[in-house]
Order: C-alpha cells, then structure tokens, then sequence
C-alpha cells in the first residue's frame, strides 16, 4: 500500500475545520449555576404584636367566560399583578391571557386587562398559534417583570410551547412575545404552571412539565435574559405534572408534583441539595391528590404552606395544609374553598344558585360585590351540566410577597380568580 | 428576522425537492425555485406561507438547510450526484435522531439534549467525525456539520442549544425512512437473485 502525503489544501481545510471547532469549544464553556436567591420577607418590629389579617376577594371581574390557572406576583409599591385565562372555555381559540392589579391603598382588584391573545402571539412569534392555555408572572429581582404563557400551534396540550413577554415597568409595557426553545422536537410538549424560581445571578428557575409520550417535569434554567441556557429533569415517566417549586436555602428546595398516575393519587414530592441541577426520585406523601395542580411556599420556620385538594376525586374542596421541611408531619391550617357536600354531588340549579349568592358575598370583595346579580342570572349555563351544578376550587398558585404576607389565587369554580391574603399572625391563630 | 429567512428558504427548498421535475431545462427550474420562494412571502391569515410552514415544521437545523441546497443544486444538476456521500450522511443523521428524540421526550431517564447547553464534548465528538469525513472525502457531511458549527458558533438562530443546529425531526424522519427503503430494497435485489439462481440450478 503506498502512503501518499496530504497536499497543502487539504491540510488547510483540516487546519480550518480544527480551527472552527476548537472556537466553538472555547467560547462555549459549561453554563455557570447559580444558587437560590432567597427573599427575606419584613419582620414584624419587635414588641409589637401583629394582627391575624385574613382577606378574600375576586381579582377577575368578567361574568361571562371561563377563567382558570390563574398566577400572582407582588410589585415593588406593594401592589400585585394576577394573570389567568379566560375564553369560552379551555382550549377555545377566543382564550386570552388577562390580567388585574391590586392597589394595595384600596385593597381592591382594578379592571381587568388583556395581556396576550392568539393573535398577537402570532404576530409576535410568526407561528400559527391555534389556542393559548396556562400564564404564569413573575418579578424579577432586577424588577424586570416576566410573563410565560403557554400557546399550541397543533393538536392538544401536548403540543404546547411557552412563550415569554418581559416588561421594564412593572406591566404597563410589554415586549412582543417571542417562543422560547424548549425541546429539540418541534419545539413542542413543554408547558408552564407554577410560579418561577430566582437564582443569586438573577438566572429564572421555570418549573414546567411534559405532556406528550411521557408526563414529567423539569426545570428550565433561563439566563436573566429569558434564554434558555440549560435544563434538569425533576422526575421521570407518565405520572407527575406541574412542579411547584420552593427553595429552602440557597442549594436546597422541594418540588411537589401533580400525580397523573392511576395507582395512589398522592402528592409527588422531590428534593434537589444543588439549587435544582439533580432531583431525588419522586415519593407519594401523606395527602392525596386527584391528578390537580397544588402550590406551595416556604414558611419563617422553615416549612412549608401547601394548597391543594387533597381529595381522591373531585376539585370540590380546597385546603391548606403546613409540613415541616421533611413534609413528615401534616397539619390541616383550613379549607379555602369546599362544596356543602362533602363527597362534592351535584345540585339542582335552584340549590346552587342559592349557595353560590351565599359564597359570592362571603367571597368577593366589596368592588365586585354590585355583580352579583348578574353573576347568579347566567351562572346555570356558565357552570351547570346535564348530571347537575358542582363546585370546583382548583389551581391554586401560592407567593409570600416581601412585606411578609401570603397570596393565594385559584380558579373559583371557573367564574372567578379569587384571591386570599393572611399573615402568619392568622397562621399561628388557626394553629393555636 | 433571520429565523424567517430561514422559513422562507427552507420552503422554497422544500418544495422544490417534494415538486417533480417535469423534464425542465436548468433555467426554467431556476425560476420554478425562485418563484417557491416568492411565494413563501404570500400572506395567508395575517402570517407569510414560510411561517405557516415554520409554525408546523419548526425553525429547521441548519445540517437541513444545507442538505436541501445539495438536493437543490443536484436537481439543478450543477452538482455530480455522490450516493456513497449520501448514504453516510443519513446513517449518521438517522443515529443522531434515534438517540435524541424517544430520549428527550421521556423515554429515558437520561435527557442527551441537555448535552447541548454545554456542548463541550459534543463540539469534541463532532469536530472529530467532522476531520474523518474530510479524510473519507464526504464532501456533504463535512460542509453539513461545518455550516452548523459555525452557525452555532454565531448564534444565528433563537436557541442556545447545540443540538438545534445539528438535527430536527423532519432530518432525522427523512434518513431513517430512506435508509429503510434503501435496506429494504437492498434485501429485496437479493432475495430475486437469489431465486434467480435457484431456478437457474433447478
């Protein structure tokens, strides 16, 4: 065999191709991570003792269409900004992403506002965009105020893709949406439901979930841009959705998740000792879960607060729970929300029409108490079906905003975003 | 902007391969092209055709776009056809796809796309199957896998993800069925051979 010698082109085009990729290696390095930022809620002043504070009221003000999977944040001047869906029904090509402030000097929820709708992420994203579905909002510590949405070009749920909109002035303006890269096939099967995460650099934690050959979660790693610059699996399989993340310090965090198995429909919880880069294998805890998003923050005493239904099925009752940072030990603090009925049967439309004017003055707020006559006129082709009317209280989403007190918002039987608001003066009166 | 450049050149590309030729002389094929993608721009529903292609197909890697040129350019017949360079190609392509997709979608306890956020090892792998290309003269997957490098190297689409650049779905689709057909033809050819010579001895 006779070894011929590369000619000098050739030896070029190694040089060159060595070259390329030697520069691509060398500007690509491993993505740095960060630890948790952790936020320290105002302590109350010593000496003084402070009030149980426990509040309710309807962010949304819309009497006529579903609304679900709403989300809150806490804004610098001490108000708050809730987003949610609303549309004809979920999956409706009229859903749009809505939001409400809350002036925190009237304690009142403002008029609602529309954020996204299907034709200005198309316009934004230059993609087709058939149905848009769960909002989740957030501020950042540089009080950047980030907004991810989810939005389906084709087939169901499971071909979602998360869009982002960012704004500098705590949502007055936002940014066209652009679709963030998620998955390497079609960009599709990532959605977002739980509230985001801050890391110490000012990276964004995204929880979010699969729903296409398998049901699982992770957790993006956004840089403090919004690209996505790496992502940890949270679980594995077809059985657990909708991470909701809580940092304890600035390495160590739970998620809990969704259980969408069919074997013991309890909560999944997990545990990360590395600021989200490696995830525990999932474990059922003590309460149950009928495959229904559940959120969670952390407490002064290094516990948790947990909302969820802690039923085997049904949405009808939803319940406030306390655990210690090793979730061994339960406590029930209330139940938020919960149909008369304990096992959450059906009503005639003239019982629930009754029951629900009860709830709607016990829930609404002094502002949108004037609606409730119209709201009760067209509440039995809003909520009610053949089989009869049934209450829902579902998709909580949790937040303790910097003045130390708690944020609970959650679909109140699709007609309204009701909104909670405690303190842990309240926490440790209902634990007394 | 640049990720709708891509739409419309991969539209037009695209179409153009899927369109039989119809015996056209190479200038008349030209302007077939040329007119795919001006109709790339037509706007259906607020949106140009390009992106409602985009909107199904996704932003397409940039090993794709380079694959359809070649495709282009043979069918223009400006190119020599080159079927060994080819084949490789797919093999390496169909590979790529087999191990990413069922792994990233939840098949797999391991998710290799995260491999791409910190692609050190992978620049590595690919830099050296990129050098043994080149020494085995196939001129497609060494251009493939250098424009997508170096596209990733500029960061000229939205994601930050090695991968992207490398492969998408309708990629890796078209090189495991082509390589299935090649196979089952392959198996096919000796089979009647075979009973070929059966007959003929009989």
């Amino acid at each position: 065999m006779r070894i011929t010698r590369p000619r000098l082109p050739a030896i070029c085009a190694y040089l060159a191709l060595s070259c390329l990729f030697a520069t691509a290696w060398f500007t690509n390095p491993a993505t740095p991570h960060s630890s948790f930022a952790l936020m320290s809620p105002v302590l109350a002043v010593a000496g003084q003792v402070a009030q149980p504070i426990y509040t309710s009221r309807f962010a949304s003000s819309g009497l006529v269409d579903f609304v679900h999977s709403s989300a809150v944040t806490a804004l610098p001047d001490g108000s708050l900004m809730t987003v949610w869906f609303a549309g004809s029904r979920e999956g409706a090509a009229d859903v749009q992403v809505r939001a409400a402030r809350f002036d925190a000097g009237t304690g009142e929820w403002g008029a609602e506002q529309v954020l996204a709708t299907r034709a200005s992420t198309q316009q934004g994203t230059q993609r087709f965009i058939r149905k848009l579905g769960n909002p989740v909002v957030a501020l950042a510590p540089d009080n950047r105020l980030w907004l991810f949405y989810v939005s389906v070009s084709m087939g169901g749920w499971a071909g979602s893709a998360v869009n982002v909109m960012v704004s500098d002035d705590f949502g007055r303006n936002w940014s066209t949406p652009r679709q963030l890269i998620t998955s390497p096939f079609l960009n599709i099967s990532t959605l977002v439901r739980s509230a985001p995460v801050f890391h110490a650099d000012g990276s964004i934690g995204l929880p979010v979930y699969h729903e296409f050959l398998g049901k699982f979660a992770e957790y993006l790693y956004l840089s403090a841009d919004g690209d996505v610059i790496d992502k940890f699996r949270i679980s594995h399989g077809n059985n657990s959705l909708q991470p909701t993340v809580v940092p304890l310090d600035g390495q160590r965090g739970i998620a809990l998740l969704r259980y969408a198995g069919n074997t013991h429909h309890r909560v999944l919880a997990t545990r990360t000792e590395d600021a989200g880069q490696t995830w525990s294998e999932p474990y059922p805890l003590d309460p149950s879960n009928p495959n229904s998003s559940l959120a969670a923050v952390a407490t002064p005493e290094h516990g948790l607060l947990v909302a969820l239904n802690d039923l085997q099925d049904g949405r009808f009752k939803l319940s406030l729970y306390g655990t210690d940072a090793q979730m061994d030990d339960w406590y029930s603090v209330g139940d938020l929300d919960k149909s008369p009925d304990p096992l959450g049967g059906p009503f005639s439309p003239e019982a629930f029409k009754e029951i629900m004017g009860n709830e709607f003055r016990g829930s609404s707020g002094s502002l949108r108490q004037p609606l409730e006559a119209q709201f009760l006129s067209n509440l039995d082709t809003r909520v009610c079906t053949a089989r009869g009317c049934e209450f829902e209280y579902e998709y909580p989403y949790f937040i303790r905003s910097p003045d130390g007190m708690y944020h609970l918002v959650y679909s109140w039987n699709n007609t309204f975003i009701k909104h909670v608001t405690f303190n842990d003066a309240w926490l440790a009166e209902r634990l007394r | 902007m640049i990720n709708l450049w891509q739409a419309h050149l991969s539209f037009a590309m695209l179409l153009f391969l899927l369109l039989p030729a119809f015996g056209l002389p190479r200038l008349a094929r030209i302007a077939v092209l040329g007119a795919l993608l001006a109709v790339s721009f037509l706007p259906v529903g607020g949106l140009s055709l390009a992106a409602h292609m985009r909107s199904y197909i996704d932003d397409l890697a940039l090993t794709t776009l380079v694959f359809m040129a070649w495709g282009c350019l043979r069918r223009l017949n400006i190119l020599t056809p080159a079927p060994k360079d080819k084949t490789w190609v797919m093999v390496i392509f169909a590979i790529l796809a087999l191990v990413l997709y069922p792994a990233t979608l939840g098949l797999s306890e391991l998710d290799p796309y995260r491999f791409g956020y910190s692609p050190r090892p992978m620049l590595i792998v690919f830099g050296l199957l990129t050098l043994g290309l080149f020494y085995l003269r196939n001129w497609l997957g060494v251009v493939m896998l250098a424009v997508a490098t170096l596209a990733f190297l500029l960061n000229i689409k939205p994601s930050q993800n090695y991968w992207d650049y490398l492969v998408d779905p309708l990629l890796g689709l078209y090189c495991c069925f082509a390589l299935l057909l090649h196979a089952l033809r392959r198996i096919g050819t000796r089979l009647m051979t075979a009973r070929n010579n059966t007959s003929r001895s009989a």
